[in-house]
């Protein structure tokens, strides 16, 4: 009698499923540790916390609150040979409501486009207008996308849409990576948010490394507003409000142009930051922007992402993979935003210091900060802040347009 | 592989074309600013304030102004209520 009741009791707990499945156990404690990472250490907690709870709540057996793959709501092809798919209300009542969340807003790709409204709305494209010419490092800073998806691919352990959302990781840039994802291959979803969420934490210190193996003290030590001094821009700008209104609207024209799968990302990312430049006239749509959509947004995401990652999915090799393969990325961005900074050095009068390479990939504004603190820390007196956020925000653009191209010719 | 390799290729080149764009964009905006609409608006000083206040405070008070009311608003006068 005894014996049944405590078995019903076993029965009843999910300590059954615990001992039979321990890949959850180790789960909860990934979960811990994001939770722990997110609070304690203060690494990207507006992310890593929802990311953290969504893990945890993904992981309790028999809760069903994980989100399920993509095949579990194919309900087989029709008679023209396209894949039927259970409606919203389905999923809701057979999976729960964070399926219902994830099909509806990651799944769509609607998320990503709306942070970047956001972040829009918090960019200011000054920096990178009165430095244009520095825009261009952000360009080399996308070098480490392209070779971890070489990389990625010779190791034989991805498909090719596998390996370019693990490559986006370079791009340091998490709705894009998040985007890029949900498009070339969803099932990856949980890992490589949490790598690029994680390595754009560790910014102040991959940055730092790749700069000490790459710099020297005297490349360190140019000072931007000297050599300014010793070569003035050729145009002042006279009116920078006006030209920061009218940047956005022709930029987002040219550029969606000629990479249209760069426009949900690029074109909300531009009007965020029109929004904000008109001022006044638009501050409620800004407010809304970056408050009152911005953070709702990142909350559903956070969560339904952490939610992606149960146990069956994420204790996988490629989970490792895409850690390990993550860190390069990130580490080779940085590393060819330097190189290219001491290729142009090699040939110009106007030396520029290989600090704004470095801060090419995307991470605004915390890659420029920790440039910042490494030029002062050779020179007290050598601000690079706002030459640094030219090539940081560019790096904005320019990884939205790798993803672009990736997006283009996998999807 | 060798489409790894495409991809890179076309995605390099896209990247530099697209901030080439910027760059140029931004120089042809500027000029154009420069050349058409050069100068905002500036509104007539009509403020005196008190010589009593420190200025680096006047100075807060006027930056906090211009940033809420996103350069509209000025500050007339500052006084303790």
């Amino acid at each position: 009698m005894f014996e049944d009741l405590l078995s019903k009791l076993y029965e009843m707990t999910a300590i059954g499923d615990f001992v039979e499945t321990p890949g959850y156990l180790l789960m909860l404690l990934i979960a811990f540790a994001l939770l722990y990472l997110g609070i304690v250490k203060k690494y990207e907690p507006l992310l890593l916390i929802p990311i953290g709870f969504g893990v945890l709540l993904a992981n309790f057996p028999g809760a069903d609150l994980g989100v399920v793959p993509g095949s579990a709501i194919e309900l087989g092809e029709d008679a023209d040979g396209r894949m039927q798919y259970m409606n919203l209300f389905e999923i809701a009542h057979e999976y729960g409501i964070f399926n219902f969340l994830y099909y509806a807003l990651i799944k769509t790709g609607l998320l990503p486009p709306l942070i970047f409204l956001g972040v829009g709305a918090m960019t200011d494209f000054g920096p990178m207008l009165r430095n244009l010419k520095l825009a261009l490092f952000g360009g080399a800073a996308q070098f480490g996308i392209f070779t971890v998806l070489l990389i990625a691919m010779a190791s034989g352990a991805f498909s090719i849409k596998e390996a370019a959302s693990l490559a986006i990781i370079g791009g340091a840039d998490g709705p894009t990576a998040i985007y890029t994802t949900i498009k070339l291959a969803p099932d990856l979803l949980g890992p490589i948010a949490i790598a690029a969420y994680s390595y754009m934490a560790l910014v102040p210190v991959i940055i730092p490394l790749v700069v000490k193996l790459l710099c020297s003290e005297k490349e360190l030590k140019i000072n931007m507003r000297q050599q300014d001094k010793l070569f003035p821009p050729k145009h002042q700008i006279k009116n920078l409000r006006a030209v920061k209104i009218i940047f956005p609207i022709v930029l987002g024209t040219v550029v969606i142009i000629l990479v249209p799968s760069a426009g949900p990302l690029l074109g909300m990312l531009l009007l965020g930051n029109l929004l904000k430049e008109i001022g006044t006239d638009t501050q409620r749509l800004t407010t809304a922007a970056t408050d009152y959509i911005m953070n709702p947004a990142t909350i559903i995401l956070g969560l339904c992402v952490g939610a992606t990652m149960t146990a069956d999915v994420f204790l996988d090799i490629k989970t490792i993979g895409i850690i390990v393969g993550g860190f390069f990325a990130f580490a080779l961005s940085v590393a060819s935003g330097i190189c290219l900074v001491k290729l142009f050095n090699l040939f110009a009068k106007k030396k520029i210091n290989p600090l704004c390479g470095a801060t090419g990939l995307s991470a605004v504004p915390m890659a420029s900060r920790v440039a910042n603190e490494i030029s002062t820390k050779y020179d007290s007196q050598n601000h690079v802040l706002q030459y640094c956020m030219s090539s940081n925000v560019s790096g904005v653009i320019g990884s939205a347009v790798a993803a672009g191209v990736l997006i283009t010719f996998l999807a | 592989m060798g489409e790894a390799l495409f991809l890179m290729v076309v995605g390099m080149v896209m990247v530099f074309i697209i901030l080439l764009l910027v760059v140029v964009l931004g120089n042809v905006i500027i000029r154009f600013v420069n050349r058409f609409v050069p100068e905002e608006e500036v509104k007539a000083k009509t403020n005196q304030v008190a010589p009593t206040i420190d200025p680096k405070i006047y100075a807060a008070i006027c930056s906090a102004v211009s940033t809420v009311t996103a350069g509209k608003g000025s500050v007339v006068e500052v006084k303790k209520i």
